[in-house]
């Protein structure tokens, strides 16, 4: 009886998987098929699931935009400076409060957690305001990065993780003769390989796909990013399909061959937190 | 090497929920040069916090440490010259065996060729040469234990602090490591300050024992004069295995009555116990203390005591017969040809000389 209550609720999951993994690639097979056709048919309300005309013209008609490898560059670097950025300070962030005792630790933490709360919409404006009007940065690569230099999201993840990390390893070392900051760097890093792997992912991925905060600092088209560049494809009376879906195509490789050559650690990032809070 | 002294410690927690937990209370010993030294007693008794305060990993709240002749108190870890092995190892985990011996004398800047021969040399004293290019995950519980006592040799440090190093070892291996290290102290001739929870690890490795509960030190002792003169209730229960018995006794006259059977008070306590007249004490006696009356060579019959035998464990060397007085369980640890089976009556002799007496408010020993 047991058995088959089981047998059925694995049949369940299986089609509610199987029905997910479905919504989950029609739009990217939709985006690829859009790539490889002419502009009718990608353009179409209800498209064709299989391309009656194979071209590689909306690729040419990319590829043809003279700032389209620009903006992958701008991409490219943004993204890995704030991987950077964020791995390296999120981790001494979260080492300070996973690990070391100071007035205000448990204070300062829940400020900052805190302000996950707030919607991103809401802090908008006046950011936009400082990094414009009062640091004068517009269009600038330092106006795209300062506000993601560090997420009070990662900060998080890089506590959870350092909190599991044994504290004798960190006593040992000051034994050791190892100064604070010889600690994190020689013993505290090396162990967290895994926890900044997920970290470099995430931030690497959520980077390369912000469209909004690029879109608003920057006005000239030699500092878009693909995100944004590909919404020049996009033409007051009519809209270029075939090249705007070859562009996603372009786009999203790197995150493709990225979360498949790092899909383990990915896994890993879900759980990171839920095991010790 | 060097002597440790603690003068007035005390160590207070200030917990948020709970409120101020006196870890330590006005601790007061000298540890002598060379000298291998245990601290014992239960889990929160304050032994591994006066550990941690020697190292410098917790700041005491009071008091001083001297280390040498140097107080250390406002000394990093790192200044005071000391080394510690970890409960749990503690290795770095992405280097190797090496590494991990030589990372200490690294960061003090020492010379290349002084880190080889000090690495080489601890390598070799713990048989660690074969797998000095290994990572710690490679090696057994047994020799991850070396390779933390070897990252503690390879500095020379003045004092040696160990907090439970064998309490992850299986049985048969802590029994090895216990004689390796206490070779070991031999060896280096080292002043090393020892934590442990078991009693057995304190009375075969310490030269002194401080035995502590509840932050307070309660007796200071070479582990022969903590075995046969324990100064309170708690070191006489907690050293010793199977612990100490204690039986509730009325002291009427030159009489000794308790559930079961009277004793008659040997001339050579009468005096010590005069001032107990009709009053309550407790009496203890340790189980190998106890013998079968069968026993072959058993004389002295003045203190006997019979009653029901109620388990009996065969241990092989010897045997352990449980049985009542009272409300409390009596072990007797008794020859192995001694009879005894649950359920039979059996006649016990209480060797006098060996007894001691407590006062049950203070649960301290009465002298006689």
């Amino acid at each position: 009886m047991k058995s088959r209550s089981k047998v059925i609720m694995l049949i369940v999951a299986s089609v509610i998987l199987m029905v997910w993994s479905v919504l989950t690639i029609i739009p990217m097979y939709w985006m690829l098929i859009g790539s490889v056709q002419d502009t009718k048919s990608a353009a179409s309300f209800i498209p064709k699931m299989i391309p009656e005309v194979f071209s590689v013209a909306p690729y040419e008609r990319f590829f043809g935009k003279t700032d389209v490898m620009r903006w992958l560059f701008n991409s490219l670097l943004i993204s890995s400076i704030l991987t950077v950025t964020n791995v390296f300070l999120a981790s001494l962030a979260g080492y300070a409060f996973a690990k070391l005792k100071f007035p205000g630790n448990k204070a300062v933490f829940w400020i900052l957690l805190s302000t996950m709360m707030i919607p991103a919409q809401v802090t908008l404006i006046p950011l936009y305001i400082l990094m414009i009007d009062v640091f004068d940065l517009g269009n600038t690569y330092t106006a795209i990065l300062l506000p993601g230099i560090v997420s009070v999201g990662n900060i998080f993840l890089m506590k959870q993780y350092m909190s599991s990390l044994p504290t004798s390893l960190i006593h040992a070392a000051r034994i050791d003769a190892c100064g604070e900051f010889g600690i994190f760097w020689k013993v505290i890093l090396p162990m967290a390989k895994p926890g900044l792997a997920v970290l470099a992912i995430f931030t690497f991925v959520a980077s390369w796909n912000d469209f909004f905060w690029p879109f608003l600092v920057t006005n000239s088209t030699e500092m878009r990013t693909i995100q944004v560049g590909l919404a020049s494809f996009v033409y007051a009376d009519t809209t270029d399909f075939g090249a705007l879906m070859a562009g996603a195509t372009v786009a999203a490789l790197p995150m493709m061959i990225l979360f498949f050559s790092l899909q383990r650690y990915f896994l890993q990032g879900i759980t990171i937190g839920a095991v010790k809070g | 090497m060097a002597r440790v002294e603690f003068r007035n410690i005390r160590k207070e927690f200030v917990d948020d929920n709970k409120g101020t937990f006196t870890a330590v209370a006005g601790s007061d010993f000298v540890i002598n040069d060379k000298e291998f030294v245990v601290f014992v007693g239960p889990s929160g008794c304050g032994k591994t916090t006066s550990l941690r305060m020697i190292a410098g990993l917790e700041r005491q709240t009071s008091g001083d440490i001297i280390i040498g002749d140097r107080v250390v108190n406002n000394l990093h870890p790192k200044d005071r010259d000391i080394a510690m092995v970890f409960q749990d190892y503690a290795l770095y985990p992405h280097m190797t065996i090496r590494e991990n011996l030589s990372f200490g004398l690294k960061n003090l800047k020492k010379p290349k060729a002084y880190i080889e021969q000090k690495v080489s040399q601890a390598a070799s004293i713990l048989g660690l040469e074969s797998m000095i290019d290994r990572k710690p995950r490679e090696l057994s519980g047994g020799q991850r234990q070396r390779v933390a006592v070897g990252r503690a040799i390879v500095r020379d440090p003045q004092v040696f602090l160990f907090d439970e190093p064998l309490s992850n070892l299986d049985a048969k291996l802590r029994v090895q490591m216990r004689v390796e290290l206490s070779e070991l102290h031999k060896r280096l001739e080292a002043t090393i300050v020892y934590v442990t929870h078991d009693q057995v690890e304190a009375m075969t490795l310490g030269e002194r024992i401080v035995v502590m509960n509840n932050g307070i030190i309660q007796q200071i002792a070479s582990p022969t004069e903590l075995y046969a003169n324990p100064q309170n209730m708690f070191v006489a229960g907690f050293i010793g295995s199977p612990p100490m018995n204690f039986i509730d006794v009325q002291k009427e006259g030159n009489v000794l009555r308790m559930e079961g059977g009277t004793f008659t008070i040997p001339d050579s306590m009468a005096g010590a116990l005069s001032k107990y007249d009709n009053r309550h004490l407790i009496l203890g006696i340790r189980p190998e203390h106890i013998t079968g009356e069968d026993l072959p060579g058993t004389t002295n019959l003045d203190y006997k005591y019979s009653t029901k035998v109620q388990v009996v464990e065969h241990l092989g060397s010897e045997n352990l017969v449980y049985f009542r007085v009272g409300n409390r369980t009596v072990t007797a640890k008794v020859h192995p040809e001694t009879t005894g089976y649950p359920g039979m009556d059996k006649t016990f002799i209480f060797n006098f000389d060996k007894v001691h007496f407590f006062d049950p408010e203070t649960e301290q020993r009465i002298d006689w």
